[in-house]
């Protein structure tokens, strides 16, 4: 027990997979099978997404930071300003406004009959976050290669004759860095529920009639945004002033205390997760 | 410093350019696209003269036939039958109508959306402004609790459990203690899910018990929501407790610098000292150490300011502020007028942009007076 008390990245993962079972079981008791079948589904593509996102922003951000290092030693620096220019207007560009932008390309996309399949929408939609998420993988590739490029194992590797992409891939980023990466994925993990929750409750409440719940993947954030969500939302601002109502929000007003709770918890979890990981790891 | 001004200005140059190149070629009259779409709806009128679209369950059956004839374009016929209903009911003409979204982009649009970009300007300094100072103070404080080998509250209550146990003499357990830190570690729990909480949620949550469309409820929520004060602690925390490791700080201790981070001891850290607007530790080891800390999370700002707007546009939109610059942004990407659109993504990218050549300033200038750096920046 002391153990995992230390290691605190699996004792929060404990407790959040703990969390979600015990939050699944009672919902399993107390709510409406065709709610819960859409919190379930909700859930499942939220993390379904967030997972295509970290595989995305990983070899997006693995591709541009080995690029951009490698077009600065270049010759002509005229391709590598231009990438950095992209790179630095990608930076400037507020995530949930980028994403906004993206989804309304989506959308298009649905109207024109383009899209039509929601496993190839979601795969869409992480691809249209993870623009805005992989510069922080990137900004961290480039930091690990620059600490180690100043180690003299570097130039004894190139005198040895070890192709410098290889030294940067596999010894570098590989051998000493997976950690780091992995703590950065898990973060970014984090940033895309909150992203993909927001957006999606955004479009929802304002865009309803641009953008159809129909063709749109179920999410959290949607089903937030859904009326009897918000109005079960409610319910909690009505307890602070009548405590006895407390025990009601767990039973009459379980689907939106459940998928706000899922957002709050899951948001809490990973960031603890990703502290202890760090903190693990010494990094 | 000058090559990355240049950088900025030369990004602010091609964006703006892109930008109004974009503007120019959706400047369409948003009458005349409303009109186009009006009179594409006309054909359907005839055949659904007799549902009354007031009705939720005439509209559902409506919506069910038409998925019957057209099974493949579900999402088409939802908004058809949204379109329809908006249409009858008048809000298509009063939106036209209105001044908000029935001009053309000139002047005086132009006027209105800069008077909205000043508002949103103005919030989000007041933000920034006070989560910066609430960064540093949460990071200090648990930096503090930190060196003084505090742990949770409920890893506090264990060992006070564990001490009785093992004590020769038993001493009667003392439930108000017990009362005491459970309670601190429910606050303690309470308070990280507000943090948080998007901004949404707590929003909703009180709704008929606040005014949620007040400036104060708005900067309130910046604050307190996003997770944006939390994260961006544990960063600063990150650097202090880096900075804390490095050989200078034991340098120092042997030099008769204080080291003590009590709050209650004259050689320590003072909570008054935690809790000031300009944090200054005269004559104790943590003065370096926070001065090399906040010059690594001066380079962590641009990313906060980016977030920080990014909450900023979310708290307007999922709540609906009229008259705000957000609202304003996702009302014309309803009604795509895109030309309008346009100008709004264009001042907000300016926003950010004109908050990292502030910060790379900043950071030359913190360079200059404490590295002896010149042009040193992120």
């Amino acid at each position: 027990m002391m153990k995992l008390y230390r290691e605190k990245d699996k004792l929060w993962l404990l407790i959040w997979l703990g969390g979600l079972l015990l939050l699944w079981g009672w919902n399993l008791l107390f709510l409406n099978k065709p709610a819960l079948a859409k919190v379930q589904s909700g859930l499942l593509n939220t993390f379904f997404i967030s997972s295509l996102v970290i595989v995305f922003s990983a070899m997006l951000g693995w591709i541009s930071g080995v690029g951009s290092y490698f077009l600065e030693k270049a010759t002509s620096k005229i391709p590598y300003l231009t990438v950095t220019f992209f790179l630095n207007i990608i930076r400037s560009v507020p995530q949930i406004v980028g994403i906004l932008v993206g989804y309304i390309i989506i959308t298009v996309m649905i109207q024109d009959g383009s899209l039509s399949s929601t496993f190839y929408i979601m795969i869409i939609i992480a691809f249209v976050i993870s623009l805005f998420v992989f510069i922080e993988i990137s900004d961290l590739v480039r930091e690990r290669i620059t600490y180690f490029r100043r180690r003299d194992f570097y130039n004894a590797m190139l005198v040895c004759g070890i192709p410098e992409w290889q030294i940067v891939n596999r010894e570098i980023l590989w051998k000493n860095s997976v950690a780091h990466i992995f703590n950065k994925l898990i973060a970014v993990f984090g940033i895309t529920v909150f992203l993909l929750c927001s957006i999606d409750f955004i479009v929802s409440v304002g865009l309803s009639t641009s953008v159809s719940a129909v063709n749109l993947p179920v999410t959290l954030g949607s089903l937030l945004a859904k009326i009897d969500s918000k109005q079960d939302i409610l319910a909690i601002g009505y307890f602070i002033t009548h405590p006895g109502y407390f025990p009601k929000l767990f039973f009459e007003h379980l689907q939106g205390i459940t998928v706000a709770f899922l957002i709050v918890f899951t948001l809490l979890c990973i960031y603890k997760i990703s502290n202890g990981f760090a903190r693990r790891n010494e990094l | 410093m000058q090559s990355k001004r240049n950088e900025h200005l030369l990004s602010i140059l091609v964006v703006t350019a892109v930008f109004i190149g974009m503007i120019i070629n959706f400047g369409v009259d948003s009458r005349q696209a409303v009109d186009a779409r009006n009179t594409a709806l006309q054909q359907y009128l005839p055949p659904t003269g007799s549902v009354d679209f007031r009705d939720p369950q005439q509209r559902a059956l409506l919506k069910e036939t038409l998925d019957i004839y057209f099974p493949e374009n579900q999402g088409d016929n939802e908004a058809l039958v949204l379109e329809l209903q908006r249409y009858l009911s008048g809000e298509t003409a009063a939106a036209i109508s209105s001044k908000t979204l029935g001009s053309a982009l000139d002047g005086s649009k132009l006027l209105e959306i800069l008077g909205m970009l000043l508002s949103f300007i103005f919030v989000y300094v007041l933000v920034m402004g006070i989560t910066y100072y609430g960064v540093q103070t949460l990071a200090i404080f648990r930096f503090t609790r930190m060196k003084q080998e505090r742990e949770s509250y409920l890893a506090e209550l264990w060992t006070y459990v564990q001490s009785l146990r093992n004590k020769e003499k038993k001493d009667a357990l003392n439930p108000a203690k017990i009362i005491v830190y459970l309670g601190k570690a429910c606050a303690k729990g309470l308070l990280y899910f507000i943090l948080f909480s998007p901004a949404y949620v707590i929003a909703y949550s009180f709704k008929t018990r606040f005014d949620t469309d007040s400036f104060f409820f708005m900067v309130l929520l910046g604050v307190i929501s996003n997770g944006l004060l939390i994260t961006y602690a544990q960063k600063f925390f990150t650097f202090l407790v880096g900075e804390s490791r490095k050989g200078y700080v034991e340098t120092a201790m042997v030099k008769n610098l204080h080291n003590d981070y009590s709050t209650n001891e004259k050689s320590g850290i003072p909570l008054k000292n935690i809790f000031a607007l300009r944090k200054a530790f005269p004559g104790h080891v943590f003065e370096h150490i926070y001065i090399n800390a906040h010059q690594q999370y001066l380079a962590a700002i641009k990313e906060q300011a980016s977030f920080l707007i990014s909450g900023l546009v979310i708290i307007e939109m999922a709540l609906n502020i009229q008259g705000h610059l957000c609202y304003e942004l996702m009302q014309n990407i309803l009604y795509r007028r895109f030309d309008v659109v346009l100008v709004i993504v264009l001042g907000i990218f300016l926003v950010v942009k004109a908050t990292e050549i502030f910060t790379d300033s900043w950071i030359a200038r913190d360079a200059r007076r404490y590295a002896n750096e010149e042009g040193a920046g992120a």
